[in-house]
């Protein structure tokens, strides 16, 4: 079985996580009022005023002129696309994105092994999807994506719609052609043939429908059975991120290196947070003319995603690589992703962050001058009268 | 402050300007040494913080002794670091004094660079105190790098303590190059307490038990120098 997990449009989610206010009130996503531009997304409220997406902002004003009209934050939208589907797969990895913003795919096959009850499942779905975004999403279960997201389109935030596998074909016989993705001229075929509902369309016979409209048009039957061919994409968050700049012409610049370094952090830095992580370790490569390329490796004491800790790491090292020829490259790369949210932990535990930024001043420092550098010493005096049993020197 | 004190300051200002009375600079806090004598005798009450200070002597007038009491109190309180750059630091003397090994962070460096970079990350990571222990050659580059330090540690609230042989006390082929130094270490240091031993105290049995020393601040930028004092400071009992 597989779920369509459907949250409100990531823009809106994305507006309404920057400022709450904005849930109670008609949102209307696409730019101010008095700008020229369409309607990209629009809450509920602005929907039932009579709002539509691809209307002008002008006339979406007309409907809804109470509404709240702001322009789409295109990195916020990202982030919570990228969000929606990384708390999907820390629950599993079958994790695939949908057509549509804010739709996500979910198989459920391995997760009926560890919720054998459906309920169950849903729920914690759910509670998943709201502690991450702060909204409530619709789930529909089916067979197929295409099922499930019909399924979804049908649920509302805390009722589910759930199509048994035995169930399907009755259940689509009760929609319109219109759900099928029809191109113009299919569409039109069987609106002449008066085909205009899926169960008309379930009484033809598969090689009857091949004949008539070809064998391209034959996913489209299957889809009115429930058998959707499309292939499953799954999401795999990013293992690395990568970001790079060829220097033309060659530079041998200290200064301007630096310039372009701090370019790449804030590249590399938004990237980060797009997906929610951060980066444990950094590699800068820097590609010389006519020698061998200089690559300097660093770790982070903890997962970091901001430009300014980036480049806190990356500009002390470019400082004292020893270059020896003009620079063709530099390419910076954050590996070892891990969610960015792991330092909040630690920083609620003690009481100011303090042990967290000295542990990492300690690592910054070992890592630069030698593991030996920043010591802690144990003593046992009741051990063998020889200092070095009786002190313990490791690595702090 | 009196109404009639204040227009009679307003007036002031308004005719002499900068030369006009104002009221005194907040006091600078200060960290306990956990030696009474000193905090007494430093006019503040401890090591000022977010400053430098200097404790200067002899080789044996107790300057180690008294620096490793301080970090041991400092250890009880919050995390210190002990710069070792001579590599002397002896954890068991610590631990006799009562000190707190899990919260200190013991740095051996390889160069005086090494050093500087330490202290700087150290501080601005959020230790509390720190003593630097120098040696006695290969100082050079201290100058410039002090002037950093005090950056760090002011916006930091870091207490830092250096311990130096003044190079008056050293052998007459090392005495030029640690001048310099001297004289950046004395200008950037915001307290100066020079150490003389006057004795060696022995107990009943005849074993060592101390030694007596004469204290003198010779500079202090947030109390009145010159003061003098001598006490005896124990060694810890093994």
């Amino acid at each position: 079985m597989i779920a369509c997990v459907r949250t409100p449009h990531p823009s809106l989610v994305a507006a309404w996580l920057r400022s709450p206010e904005l849930r109670r009130r008609p949102l209307v996503l696409g730019g101010y009022v008095n700008d020229r531009g369409l309607v990209g997304a629009a809450s509920s409220q602005a929907r039932a005023q009579g709002v539509r997406i691809g209307m002008s902002l002008n006339q979406a004003q007309q409907f809804a002129p109470d509404a709240v009209f702001e322009p789409i934050d295109e990195e916020g939208t990202a982030r919570v696309s990228q969000l929606l589907l990384s708390t999907l797969h820390h629950l599993s990895p079958d994790v695939a994105a949908g057509d549509a913003p804010g739709c996500a795919f979910l198989k459920l096959d391995r997760l009926t092994l560890r919720w054998p009850d459906q309920s169950m499942l849903i729920t914690t779905l759910a509670d998943t999807v709201k502690q991450a975004l702060s909204v409530r999403p619709a789930i529909g279960i089916g067979g197929s994506m295409f099922v499930s997201k019909l399924a979804s389109e049908q649920a509302k935030p805390g009722s589910p719609v759930i199509v048994d596998a035995a169930r399907t074909r009755e259940y689509l016989a009760t929609f319109s052609i219109d759900v099928l993705p029809l191109d113009a001229d299919l569409h039109e075929y069987l609106e002449l043939l008066g085909l205009r509902t899926i169960a008309r369309l379930q009484t033809i016979s598969r090689p009857a429908f091949r004949r008539q409209f070809g064998i391209k048009a034959l996913d489209v039957y299957d889809l009115a059975f429930g058998i959707d061919r499309r292939s499953w994409r799954p999401f795999s968050p990013p293992v690395r991120i990568e970001a790079s700049e060829p220097l033309e012409p060659p530079i041998d610049n200290l200064e301007a290196l630096q310039f372009i370094a701090r370019a790449l952090a804030e590249r590399v830095s938004i990237a980060l947070r797009t997906h929610g992580l951060g980066a444990r370790s950094m590699r800068i490569t820097l590609a010389q003319e006519s020698a061998p390329a200089v690559l300097i490796q660093m770790r982070f004491a903890y997962p970091v995603s901001t430009t300014g800790e980036l480049f806190d790491g990356v500009r002390p090292r470019l400082l004292r690589a020893t270059i020896s020829a003009p620079l063709e490259r530099i390419t910076l790369r954050a590996g070892r992703l891990e969610p960015a949210y792991v330092r909040q932990p630690g920083l609620l535990v003690r009481r100011d962050g303090c042990t967290e930024s000295i542990a990492d001043a300690v690592a910054r420092l070992q890592e630069e001058y030698g593991p030996t550098l920043v010591q802690r010493a144990e003593v046992h005096p009741e051990a063998a009268p020889l200092p070095d049993h009786r002190i313990l020197w490791r690595p702090a | 402050m009196p109404d009639r004190l204040q227009q009679a300051i307003t007036v002031l200002q308004t005719r002499f300007g900068s030369a006009a009375p104002r009221p005194s600079a907040p006091p600078c806090p200060a960290r306990p040494s956990g030696i009474a004598e000193l905090d007494a005798l430093t006019g503040i009450g401890g090591w000022p913080v977010g400053r430098l200070s200097l404790l200067s002597g002899t080789r044996g007038s107790g300057k180690r002794t008294l620096a490793q009491r301080s970090l041991a109190a400092a250890t009880r309180e919050g995390i210190a670091a002990y710069i070792d750059l001579p590599g002397r630091l002896d954890p068991e003397f610590l631990s006799r004094l009562e000190a707190q090994l899990d919260r200190l962070l013991i740095v051996r460096p390889r160069s005086l660079r090494e050093a500087m970079a330490s202290v700087r990350v150290l501080a601005r990571a959020g230790v509390d105190f720190i003593v630097i222990d120098l040696p006695r050659k290969e100082t050079a580059g201290l100058d410039s790098e002090l002037p950093h330090l005090l950056h760090r540690m002011d916006e930091a609230e870091c207490t830092v303590v250096l311990i130096d042989t003044p190079s008056r006390a050293l052998p007459a082929r090392g005495r030029e190059m640690r001048m310099e130094t001297d004289d950046a270490i004395r200008y950037y240091a915001s307290l100066i307490v020079s150490l003389q031993r006057s004795a060696w105290v022995f107990g009943t049995d005849g074993d060592l038990k101390g030694l007596q020393v004469d204290a003198t601040v010779v500079k202090n930028r947030l109390a009145a120098p010159g003061r003098r004092a001598s006490w005896m400071v124990p060694y810890p009992v093994a």
